[in-house]
């Protein structure tokens, strides 16, 4: 028996190693897992440092059509906008890998954050997608929000009107924005009402070859 | 990108009201099957030839992507239904998992008209996503003229080659994974399940396929949360769709509190339980032998009881999520399929009776079994027979120990753990009591001569057991393998009386001798067990049973049941086999179903995770007019036995 235990324990190490690759899946009201990563100036960022403050991740992508609308129609400079006034550290990710639809260098992430006014605190170049993995980030746009105490409070949709295609007739201007709506709880450390949703948009561009 | 897109919208809205339509990566077109004019019900296919390495997506397009979005614009008297999505693909894009189509697809809608309306255009507004590494939003504006369109034989092919619902499934959420069984009379080169939910499973991980035999085989889908109570989707054989609709039932949903306070209460009862009572009179009777000791010494020897009992159980929980994890269905009792594990228990029983009987002195452990003369001290012996009670317990079950054990072998491990200390702590709370309050033992019967004959007289139920044991062990396997075992027995009794009354070298040489021979017979023995005893008054069990049953509205009683069940056979004698159940079953029209978990059988476990169970006794009751099928009390009598039929 012991020798047999032995060998399903063996066996179950082996299996787990030799798995694929995975997403991660952090959960809700738990503590968001930490990572160190660069931003577009070089700097190294490191998410447990930011604590004391709320911290709000963005995967994004400037060539997804999905990320596009939300950036055209200036839906996203406004949340981030609203953010930045509430305290919020707003972390917009690229996990695009190098050849890869939306990768850019720091100099064009730079120029994008400006030709768009766009605010972020950081832009993170995840190009091994080691941070999108970590978090379980499918989509552009996929949003965390993480309190000042670093609990994960919500992760999803950045809005309710992506699944399917009436994303590109429908206004935001109907759309119920989860990020904004409940920024005010996040602040205060609470668990919020709406804390899971399903990202919608295209798939972050990870390494898979 | 932005500028492809904006640009394409532009051209599109131009060219609207054509047919086909190059959208950007594709080309998009309408037909339909229409026959004849007098047709009051066709089907009308959008059509898409894709580029190569291009995608569109299925109704749930799984990590990312989007369906298409098709808007009418019919003329009165005529309706358009939803779409009937073609078995879609598993598009992967690790770490991500999308499902769609790709290369040339028909999505066939079907029409309805009233005869009287005339055969006019109809028209959609044809949105979709269309990916490679990159994805786009096109759009086609189709038009299709009715009265003049031809018959176009894919329209046909499509909808003959949409899932049908021409398989029997059954669904179990056990642990982290859906599993869901299912039949095939083909060899499976490639099977996955698309999941309509979107928020219910993860797509990216392998689904695992295994084989059960008989054309029976399993697919396991990791789900996300185990809440799943009902899911929809399309199972792909080898290609070939097949719809899928399960709601599990409602009555489900027991609290982690609950199963623990069950635990609790099921462990206490265990004690009493037949198996187990001969090994606990005798701790008692070590007790009362305590009596006027000091209270250190019961304090710890209690205590060492509840170590070895709370470690058994640790241990035995920690062994099952282990085996768990490696895929296996498994359940309380579960070690008694194997012959082995009854042959070692039988000795083990037979070896403690002839201890008792022959009032020997071992080193170590077994001598404490009631005895209070010697080694007062050695505290490894309560422990020992707290791991021993556990062991000899594992044949039982007592009321609200199934649901507790069920409940934990079929959560994630993290429930797993404390429901089976709850069950640990209630089989040792009597002991854990008498650690705190030593002055009870006083309220014992004063110890004395009688104790001894008390002992030896235990020896007896001992070897009851052990007999029963070796009834088990004949059915599993043979007549033959059973002479083998009780060759090993009789040589048991050699090294025990050798050991009585040899000293020094000799009882070494006669120890290593029998050992070598019980080694040699112990080889012989048989691995694998035998068929089932058939039982010609009860029907045979299978996963369908149920439902056949009800759908030809017959009440039914099944029984799972197993030789090794100590429980389940206490029920058989006094209530299934009494002739006033046998004739209450025969006047009621009720079906008897038997299934017989003596040897391993993946079905039955399947069949008993239905009900949240893992472990037997376990007693399904459904008669017309019951919505859902019960379970009836673990422990019966023919009395109670027919009242929660009634």
């Amino acid at each position: 028996m012991k020798l047999f235990l032995t060998l399903v324990a063996i066996f179950s190490v082996a299996t787990t190693c030799a798995a694929e690759i995975q997403l991660q899946n952090p959960s809700i009201n738990t503590k968001a897992p930490n990572f160190v990563a660069v931003n577009s100036y070089g700097q190294t960022i490191q998410l447990s440092d930011l604590r004391g403050s709320p911290v709000i991740l963005e995967w994004t992508n400037h060539e997804c059509p999905y990320v596009a609308r939300h950036y055209d129609e200036n839906n996203m400079q406004d949340v981030q906008k609203i953010a930045r006034a509430a305290g919020i550290i707003w972390l917009s990710v690229i996990s695009s890998t190098p050849g890869d639809q939306g990768h850019v260098s720091a100099d064009k992430a730079n120029a994008l954050t400006d030709s768009r006014g766009a605010s972020p605190a950081h832009v993170i170049l995840d190009e091994s997608g080691e941070v999108g993995m970590l978090y379980g980030a499918k989509t552009t746009p996929h949003m965390y929000m993480i309190d000042a105490n670093g609990i994960l409070r919500y992760k999803g949709a950045i809005d309710d009107i992506g699944r399917g295609m009436q994303f590109f007739n429908a206004s935001f201007k109907d759309a119920k924005n989860y990020v904004s709506s409940q920024l005010r709880e996040l602040v205060a450390n609470q668990s919020l009402a709406i804390n899971t949703t399903i990202a919608y948009g295209c798939s972050v561009k990870y390494n898979y070859d | 990108m932005k500028n492809i897109f904006l640009a394409c919208s532009l051209f599109l809205s131009i060219l609207a009201a054509s047919n086909p339509v190059e959208t950007g990566h594709a080309k998009a077109s309408l037909i339909t099957n229409l026959q004849d004019s007098q047709q009051e019900s066709f089907y009308i296919g959008v059509r898409l030839e894709m580029q190569e390495g291009w995608h569109t997506y299925w109704e749930n397009p799984g990590d990312s992507g989007s369906p298409f979005d098709a808007t009418w614009e019919v003329a009165q008297g005529v309706i358009v239904e939803n779409v009937e999505w073609p078995t879609p693909i598993t598009i992967p894009y690790p770490p991500l998992m999308t499902f769609g189509y790709e290369g040339d697809v028909v999505f066939p809608f079907k029409v309805f008209r009233a005869i009287d309306s005339d055969l006019s255009s109809i028209t959609v507004d044809f949105n979709f996503l269309i990916c490679a590494d990159i994805c786009i939003p096109e759009k086609a504006s189709l038009t299709l003229d009715l009265s003049s369109a031809i018959p176009n034989f894919l329209v046909d092919e499509a909808i003959k080659n949409l899932p049908t619902d021409f398989v029997q499934t059954q669904s179990v959420v056990e642990g982290d994974n859906l599993k869901i069984t299912f039949n095939s009379s083909q060899p499976i080169n490639s099977a996955y399940f698309f999941p309509r939910q979107d928020n219910l499973f993860a797509y990216a991980p392998t689904q695992q396929l295994i084989s059960l035999g008989d054309n029976a085989y399993e697919i396991a889908i990791p789900v996300l949360s185990n809440e799943v109570d009902s899911f929809s989707g399309i199972l792909s054989i080898n290609g070939e769709g097949f719809q899928i609709k399960e709601k599990f039932k409602s009555s489900s949903s027991m609290s982690l509190w609950q199963a623990i306070l069950f635990a609790l209460i099921g462990g206490l009862i265990l004690n009493l339980m037949p198996c187990v009572f001969p090994v606990i009179s005798l701790k008692v009777l070590s007790f009362v032998s305590m009596g006027g000791d000091d209270n250190r010494k019961i304090r710890n020897h209690a205590l060492s009881f509840v170590g070895g009992v709370m470690s058994t159980f640790l241990s035995i929980a920690t062994a099952l999520i282990i085996i768990r994890s490696s895929g296996s269905m498994i359940g309380w009792g579960y070690q008694l399929q194997s012959p082995v594990v009854v042959g070692i228990l039988t000795l083990i029983m037979l070896g403690i009776g002839l201890i008792l009987l022959t009032n020997i002195n071992f080193a170590a452990g077994l001598t404490t079994l009631g005895s209070s003369v010697q080694s007062r001290n050695d505290y490894s012996g309560s422990f020992f027979t707290g791991v021993l009670a556990v062991v000899v317990a594992s044949p039982c079950t007592a009321p609200f120990m199934g649901a507790a054990i069920g409940y934990a072998l079929l959560q994630p491990s993290f429930a797993t753990l404390p429901i089976f200390l709850a069950l640990g702590l209630g089989f040792a709370g009597p002991y854990l009591l008498l650690a705190l309050k030593p002055d009870w033992i006083s309220a014992l019967p004063k110890p004395g001569a009688w104790m001894e004959t008390l002992k030896q007289f235990f020896a007896f139920p001992m070897i009851a057991t052990a007999l029963w044991l070796m009834w088990v062990f004949m059915v599993q396997t043979s007549g033959d393998a059973l002479i083998l075992l009780l060759l090993l027995g009789l040589i048991l009794g050699i090294a025990i009386w050798m050991i009585a009354t040899f000293k020094g070298r000799w009882k070494w040489i006669g120890m290593l001798a029998t050992i070598l021979a019980a080694a040699q017979i112990f080889n012989n023995l048989p691995e694998n067990t035998n068929g089932l005893v058939a039982d010609s008054s009860a029907e045979q069990w299978s996963l369908a049973i149920e439902s056949d049953l009800q759908a030809q509205d017959r009440a039914y009683l099944i029984n799972f049941t197993a030789a090794w069940c100590i429980t389940c056979q206490t029920n058989e004698k006094t209530a299934f086999a009494r002739d006033k159940v046998k004739e209450y079953l025969s006047d009621q029209n009720i079906t008897y179903v038997k299934a017989d978990w003596t040897n391993r059988n993946e079905e039955i476990a399947i069949g008993l995770a239905r009900y949240e169970r893992t472990g037997i006794p376990l007693y399904i009751f459904w008669k017309p007019g019951m919505l859902e099928s019960k379970i009836l009390p673990a422990v019966l009598t023919e009395d109670l036995l027919i009242k929660s039929m009634q």
